[in-house]
């Protein structure tokens, strides 16, 4: 077929159609002109020769409309039409039009930024070559050792793996870390990447200046003092100066040579946590001065996060069964080494032989993996509001079709089909939600910007690229969200109104209103009272669930407490000069006015981190790590300043040093170690997998339970050792506790760590309160929104129920009339109406009860301190929706019992 | 409107066809025209004429041009296209073979 031409034959047709028109009409009058003229020929006259002509001819109008339909526009011709109509229509009822917009705004918008934050979060893949190829290879089962986190291997294993396996094409390692950059006369703590060689060749991203790191740059340890920026961190930590490459920076007052800027929008594998700079991991000694793991090759150090790339066409779990053989070897060798049965128990054996290899998507991270349930959570929350919009915008357009009866049956009479009444209902709920779309899309764009802002660590949300133009998935979900929810809103309606009767509604009908589907609309309340019921349970669960966590609090006064975090190690600083560091800082802030005490603490409180380690003793010996008890170095003035008072013994005093070694433990320790005894004075040690130990530390202090993970956990067995004479001093978590509202003086405090010492800098400055607020975010995004979705929904809920019940009752009012007439008190049609109401509210009611019950399992984890079947949340929800819809419902009642039977029955 | 002979279905297409492949017509001088070669025993109602052509010009067998009658009149005048005639062979050649099989059974008894 010569399809080219005839597609320009049509869109001609199309785009020419006065043109085409008239041309249509000039052939048709040219054949009745030549029948004409043959019969004027035949001898008629020229009257009798033209109605003969025509009366040939037939209907011209149809013939001319059946040969426009041969070019096959005539769906667009009436679809532009409808449209057209559509747009008239909406203009002329612009109050019902602005809420119903507005109304579709909200929820697709609302809808949109929950989605685009879920896809930011937690369902971007990195933007690398083939991002899907990518796993993170990781191994499942007990470790018994030091570990980094569940998704952590030791350098010695991914060497292992990273030369021994066949089921990957390529593999790289990885370790996160905090470093200080010195440029010019400014220092910073910024996060690092260090990476293996293999990191950027095979995650496939380029340099944009200069080089990327390459294998031959993990060949010896120290060798390689070589750094590549991240784009934007070049872009703004040094204007974007392209003279960058070859010069020399400082990280952790080591010279080192930036080789390279990596291409823009690439950040590191770890999405939420970008990483400024990228250094080859043979530096890791150089860059983690408290910890090294490449060098001494421990096997019982877990540290670097394992990637590999899976070859073409393969997918996930063949790989994985591939690689349990090789996983099971390197076991049976580890087994074999000291460092394994110096930290474990013979009948630890078996299970670490059981542990297997575990492929995950390449994208995963912690982040992601804590907030997938809540991010889906409120996604499926915003749904429920736009499925309660759009029943109630269901119900306003049916009210609105009933009103448009007459119109529906003109059209219908003069030739309309029922499906061109439908389309053109469907076009208008069409143009409704599109244009509810456009401007929710607007909403969504800054609602977005706020969300990621509060989800996010201020400089990861800083590098979140929030483009006002969608990607691909956001805008494919408004478009799916615009489809879907005109289709829901607005098929029922549309079905109702082509079903119009010509006869009885050309008729006069003055008075008498059609059922108008009360049916469906009742049904539609009904949903809207089961939804709103579901969202204030899930609201009141949620709000109950934050005001928990944060009126219980950690179990010591988190007000006038400031906290921030130094690592003068990173400045190059011995041991030494690091221990008097601390010591000459403890006196300086101790002096600080507004300050009443100072308390360091090599581990930070509920951050979500824990130092664990085995311990042993008389009677008891290591352990897997869930049941190891967290550890702590502290300062003698930490228990003091956090408001921890002490049970029993004395806590540690700057005498406390060398040779003797102390604990301070809390009571769980106490009584899980040292049951039935007295804990002061008792020993234990800590399980060392480099040499045997013996329990050669004496308890002189028991502490209450106090929190130290997070908020949500119960706390568990504890021991704090002096600072200085610990493992983990390099770095310190400080915490001061004020007179005044520390924020007051934070700016003070940094001026005064500067004059103290300007090469290190002060991090993560910031109040206790805020940094609880701050781990609380998620919990406070699902408790706010929640609530206001609550709130909306009931609002809507009402709004429908009300619309409903006062329809009803202005379509009863003469059988109201009539009632009254015959002797009915305003009291029985006022009972009448309310039982109406009660019985609509309890069949919602009873609907959103069973949903809320089977839905209540899915956000039992989010909950805490309370069931997720919690009776009273229950019972309250219920009471307050039904209170709220019955007084909606009781207004029209009131104007039932208040009709005059005489104007009621003299009306029709 | 009396129809002396419904024409059997599908064949009006490639009446027009033939009738204008031997040279450009328009639309009443091809029902004139099939009108008198057929005796008067085919009429072609202007309600399916009309709709066919604009339907083969979509098809692209037959193009149209607007030109003078010789009376003076501006008259929209189809002509065959290289398609069209290929696609007349055709249906020449498929009638043919349905008309002689028809007449072979009505014949035989």
């Amino acid at each position: 077929m010569q399809w080219p031409q005839q597609v320009w034959m049509r869109l001609r047709t199309l785009f020419r159609r006065n043109r085409f028109t008239e041309q249509l009409s000039n052939e048709v009058r040219f054949h009745l002109d030549e029948q004409i003229a043959e019969n004027i020929t035949a001898g008629m006259s020229p009257e009798d020769a033209r109605y003969a002509a025509m009366r040939l001819f037939g209907n011209s109008t149809w013939l001319k409309e059946e040969m426009r339909a041969t070019w096959g526009w005539l769906w667009v011709e009436q679809v532009s039409q409808d449209l057209r109509y559509g747009v008239r229509v909406l203009l002329r009822n612009p109050l019902f039009s602005a809420v119903a917009l507005g109304t579709l705004a909200l929820g697709i918008g609302a809808n949109t930024a929950m989605f685009s934050l879920l896809d930011q979060v937690v369902l971007r893949l990195l933007p690398v070559r083939h991002p899907e190829q990518l796993v993170i290879v990781r191994e499942t089962g007990n470790h018994y050792g030091n570990s980094f986190g569940p998704n952590t291997i030791s350098w010695p294993m991914f060497e292992d793996l990273r030369d021994n396996n066949r089921a990957l094409s390529g593999m790289f390692c990885r370790f996160p870390a905090t470093v200080t950059i010195g440029y010019g006369d400014r220092a910073a703590q910024i996060s690092a990447e260090l990476v293996s060689g293999s990191y950027f060749p095979i995650l496939g991203v380029e340099a944009t200046l200069g080089r990327t790191i390459v294998p031959d740059d993990d060949a010896v340890p120290d060798s390689q003092p070589v750094v590549v920026l991240s784009y934007s961190f070049w872009r703004t930590y040094f204007d974007g100066d392209r003279k960058i490459v070859g010069r020399t920076i400082a990280l952790n007052s080591h010279a080192m040579t930036v080789i390279g800027v990596a291409q823009p929008g690439f950040d590191g594998v770890e999405l939420g946590v970008p990483a400024k700079v990228f250094v080859p991991i043979m530096m890791k000694t150089e860059m983690t001065p408290h910890s090294d793991g490449l060098k001494d090759r421990r096997r019982r150090l877990s540290w670097v996060t394992a990637y590999g790339r899976l070859k073409p066409g393969v997918s996930l779990e063949p790989a994985q069964l591939s690689l349990q053989p090789l996983m099971h070897s390197i076991l049976e060798m580890e087994v074999q080494q000291p460092e394994f049965t110096r930290s474990t128990t013979p009948a630890d054996r078996e299970p670490f032989l059981r542990n297997r290899v575990e492929l995950l998507p390449g994208s995963e991270n912690d982040l992601r993996e804590s907030m997938r349930r809540p991010l889906w959570l409120l996604v499926a929350l915003t749904g429920a509001v736009l499925l309660l919009a759009c029943a109630n915008l269901a119900n306003l357009l049916l009210a609105r079709a009933t009103a448009r009866e007459r119109e529906f049956a003109v059209r219908l009479a003069i030739g309309a089909g029922r499906v061109r009444i439908v389309r053109q209902l469907l076009i208008e709920s069409m143009l409704l939600s599109a244009a509810g779309a456009v401007v929710g899309l607007a909403l969504a764009f800054l609602a977005g910007r706020v969300l990621l802002r509060i989800y996010l660590p201020a400089d990861a949300a800083a590098e979140f690229v929030v483009s006002p133009i969608p990607d691909g998935r956001v805008l494919a979900f408004v478009v799916g969200a615009m489809l879907l929810t005109s289709l829901v809103f607005g098929l029922l309606p549309a079905v109702r109104g082509s079903r119009t009767e010509i006869t009885v509604s050309l008729k006069d009908r003055s008075g008498a209103l059609s059922a108008g589907g009360i049916s469906l609309r009742r049904m539609l309340v009904g949903i809207q009272v089961a939804l709103s019921l579901l969202l204030l349970v899930g609201a009141s669960l949620f709000v109950r669930t934050l005001r928990n966590l944060e009126s219980l609090g950690p179990g010591f006064p988190t007000d006038h407490l400031l906290t921030f975090r130094i690592d003068p190690s990173l400045n190059g600083y011995s041991d030494e000069q690091t221990k008097s560091f601390y010591q000459r800082l403890d006196i300086n802030l101790q002096n600080m006015p507004g300050v009443t005490s100072v308390g360091f603490s090599a581990m930070p409180i509920l951050k979500g981190y824990a130092w664990q380690n085995a311990v042993l003793g008389k009677d008891f010996e290591g352990a897997p790590i869930e049941e190891q008890p967290v550890l702590s170095e502290v300062g003698p003035g930490y228990f003091a300043t956090l408001g921890i008072p002490i049970v029993a013994g004395r806590v540690f005093t700057a005498q406390d040093v060398g040779p003797a070694k102390y604990a301070v433990i809390n009571e769980s320790f106490a009584r899980k170690y040292f049951p039935g005894r007295n804990p002061i004075g008792q020993r234990f040690g800590l399980v060392d997998d480099m040499e045997p130990v013996s329990p050669d530390i004496e308890v002189i202090g028991v502490i209450p339970d106090r929190k130290y993970r997070d908020l949500r956990e119960t706390p568990p067995a504890q021991a704090y050792f002096p600072y200085l004479e610990g493992v983990h001093f390099r770095f310190m978590n400080i915490y001061l506790r004020t007179q005044v509202d520390p924020r007051q003086i934070e700016n003070e405090l940094r001026e005064r760590m500067r004059q103290f010492d300007p090469h290190v800098p002060v991090d993560e400055l910031q109040t206790m309160n805020e940094q609880i607020g701050f781990s609380l975010r998620t919990e406070r995004l699902v408790a706010s929104l929640s609530a206001v979705f609550g709130g909306l929904a009931t609002l809507l809920a009402v709004i429908g129920l009300y619309g409903v019940m006062a329809y009803t009752v202005m379509r009863r009012t003469r059988e109201i009339g009539i009632r009254m007439a015959l002797g009915a008190l305003h009291s029985n049609v006022i009972g009448m109406v309310m039982r109406e109401v009660l019985l609509l509210i309890g069949a919602g009611l009873v609907v959103g009860f069973s949903l809320a019950l089977a839905l209540a399992n899915l956000i039992r984890s989010q909950l805490y301190g309370l069931n997720a079947r919690d009776p009273l949340t229950f019972i309250g929800s219920a009471i307050v929706l039904a209170l709220a819809a019955g007084s909606a419902g009781f207004i029209p009642a009131l104007r039932a019992g208040r009709v005059d039977p005489m104007r009621a029955l003299r009306h029709e | 409107m009396g129809k002396p002979t419904d024409l059997v279905q599908g064949t009006l297409d490639l009446l027009i066809l033939k009738t204008v492949s031997l040279e450009p017509k328009h639309g009443w001088a091809i029902a004139k025209r099939i009108q008198q070669i057929s005796n008067e025993v085919l009429q072609v109602q202007q309600g399916s004429l009309y709709p066919a052509l604009h339907r083969l010009e979509q098809k692209a067998w037959i193009k149209a041009k607007w030109a003078e009658t010789e009376t003076g009149r501006q008259a929209k005048f189809y002509s065959l296209t290289a398609a069209g005639r290929a696609q007349l062979e055709k249906e020449a050649a498929t009638w043919s073979r349905l008309s002689g099989a028809i007449n072979l059974v009505v014949e035989s008894t």
